[in-house]
């Protein structure tokens, strides 16, 4: 069972939060949708597993490299 | 008399410097999940093809009687070999002997490297594994100290090797000082993710400068130095980086008095994928996948990416088209919508000189909405780093072709041609001094502010603006040379390839270039 930290790549704000705590996903899957730069960015999940922790809502402001979602596989 | 005993005592010698640090020394060597240096070098090269020099390099220790009293071999093996049936020369450092910091020999060996590789014209791999000088090593009492005053400093040849023969070099342990400068002195450099860090100064200077305590891995890392752009590369083990080494070098000349190589191609140049009629999204906010574009129009499994984790909203890599090797470009539109930062414009002023360098042609599909923008891109001095990327382009010497994909504006879209560029333009083409949306803001600013709803008539202006756009006109003026069916691309690109053939061969040589912004 490993802990995956998904991050976000960029600066910008939380557009759409496609999942919810439990659900299962596969690898490629939208977990979140960020905007930044006027750019609909899909944060896909890197491994098949389990969405363990959102850490953010809609409208967060998120950061280069801060952990977005936590997926257990 | 024969010279019999020399020649066996000779052989004697040969053996001994074989050692490397002995039982003890390889097997601590191989309990850290690392490979010795010799090993290295067998793994790297085609079966059988290493031909060392300076097989009995030793510091030895003499008795009064002339007896060996103790032989340390020299710590780095230095050699030819052969990649791909091309010649190379390869060294490194024995980290089974004293970590690596050179003795007396083992510094002459590998000083003597980048001399071999221009000297024969031929590519150089370093396998690093080592720290720098030692405050130990240092002038004994009666010994000369420093080097005389007519040498030429010791730096000069590894910066001259950088515009003569390609320069790859390999983290795959701790690489530290000197070591670690050689390593980013290269045009590819890779390292293991879970066996190599790679340090100006290592923990123990960092912990007497600074008070700060951290390992090796927390200094220098495959976490940091992926995203600090030190290495290109990362590899899973050091098999992997090797494979990467050989893939790099495939692409290239052997130096730069010859012309980029062309390699017999399967992949048929008339290919045209259908998925290149929808990967662009008609939103244009909408992000995809810019690396499938790559993938789908480039020769079968023939692309190389470098530096995907340094200045992600470029992507470069080295690839083929027609089974000619070519440097290849796109803008990644997942990140910053593939705006121009200061790290993504050192990635590509720094690939179009390795392209130039090398004479390979450049292949480059833009999606540029503009230099990033914002106080932290202030704050990293993207404009200079920007126009540094822009320079390199329209001073570039090699022939390239590119295809309009999507966003072409501002100042950073000058990045993206080099003269007598050939244009191709998708359909998909938006262009011009500022995108829609930001641009309306600007220069509307007063009419929007003074409507009763700015919000809907900033909206209104942008609709109109966007419905009288004409992608057409550009191949009606012939400001393109063609407006294309993007599954068009891959058979107009190779027909392009067959056009440049005469030139390129008229591209051998050094490059030379001013200072960049």
């Amino acid at each position: 069972m490993a802990r995956h930290e998904v991050e976000s790549e960029v600066a910008g704000s939380v557009w759409k939060v496609e999942v919810v705590v439990g659900a299962t996903v596969a690898k490629g899957d939208v977990l979140i949708i960020l905007e930044s730069m006027k750019m609909e960015i899909p944060v896909e999940s890197p491994v098949n597993g389990v969405v363990e922790e959102i850490l953010v809502k809609p409208e967060d402001q998120v950061a280069e490299e801060q952990v977005l979602v936590i997926v257990r596989s | 008399m024969s010279w019999e005993s020399e020649a066996d005592e000779i052989r004697r010698r040969r053996e001994l410097a074989q050692v490397q640090g002995g039982e003890s020394g390889i097997s601590k060597q191989h309990s850290q999940g690392r490979l010795t240096i010799r090993e290295r070098i067998d793994a790297l090269l085609d079966p059988g093809s290493f031909e060392e020099q300076g097989l009995a390099t030793a510091v030895p220790d003499y008795d009064d009687e002339g007896r060996i009293r103790e032989f340390v071999p020299a710590n780095y093996v230095l050699g030819f070999g052969k990649i791909d049936g091309r010649r190379i020369a390869v060294g490194g450092e024995d980290f089974t002997l004293k970590g690596g910091s050179p003795n007396p020999t083992g510094l002459r060996k590998s000083v003597y490297a980048e001399n071999m590789a221009c000297h024969y014209k031929v590519p150089l791999v370093r396998l690093l594994e080592g720290g720098g000088g030692s405050v130990k090593g240092s002038g004994k009492p009666g010994t000369s100290w420093g080097d005389p005053v007519f040498n030429e400093p010791r730096f000069r040849i590894i910066a001259d090797a950088m515009g003569q023969v390609p320069v790859v070099s390999a983290a795959l342990g701790a690489v530290a000082g000197f070591p670690a400068g050689r390593l980013v002195a290269s045009h590819f450099s890779v390292m293991t993710k879970e066996t190599a860090q790679v340090m100006t100064g290592g923990p123990a200077l960092v912990e007497r400068a600074l008070g700060t305590k951290l390992t090796k891995a927390q200094l220098g890392g495959a976490a940091i130095h992926a995203k600090s752009g030190v290495v290109d590369n990362l590899a899973d083990d050091e098999l992997d980086a090797f494979r990467q080494i050989r893939r790099f070098l495939s692409y290239l000349p052997a130096h730069v008095n010859e012309r980029a190589p062309r390699h017999s191609c399967t992949d048929p140049v008339e290919r045209m994928e259908d998925e290149l009629i929808r990967i662009v999204p008609r939103e244009s906010n909408k992000a995809f996948n810019a690396r499938l574009i790559l993938d789908m129009v480039m020769d079968a499994g023939s692309v190389f990416e470098l530096g995907a984790s340094f200045g992600k909203g470029q992507i470069c890599a080295l690839a083929r088209l027609s089974g000619q090797s070519v440097g290849v470009m796109i803008n990644n539109n997942k990140i910053y919508a593939g705006s121009m930062t200061a790290q993504a414009a050192q990635k590509y002023r720094r690939f179009v000189e390795l392209c130039d360098l090398f004479h390979l042609p450049i292949v480059n599909f833009v999606d540029q909405p503009g230099f990033m923008i914002g106080p932290e891109a202030e704050k990293a001095g993207t404009i200079r780093f920007g126009m540094a990327a822009v320079s390199a382009a329209v001073q570039s010497v090699v022939p390239w072709a590119v295809i309009q994909v999507h966003k072409g504006f501002g100042v950073a879209t000058a990045a993206h041609y080099a003269p007598d560029a050939y244009v191709l333009a998708w359909p998909s083409v938006e262009s011009g001094a500022l995108p829609l949306e930001g641009g309306v803001a600007v220069a509307f600013q007063k009419e929007i502010a003074a409507a009763p709803d700015p919000e809907a008539k900033r909206k209104e202006l942008e609709d109109m603006l966007r419905a009288r756009r004409n992608p057409y006109a550009r191949a009606e003026s012939f400001s393109v040379h063609e407006m294309i069916d993007p599954r068009e691309t891959r058979p107009y690109l190779c027909r392009w390839i067959e056009w440049i053939q005469p030139l390129l061969e008229t591209l051998k040589g050094p490059v030379r270039f001013g200072i960049r912004p």
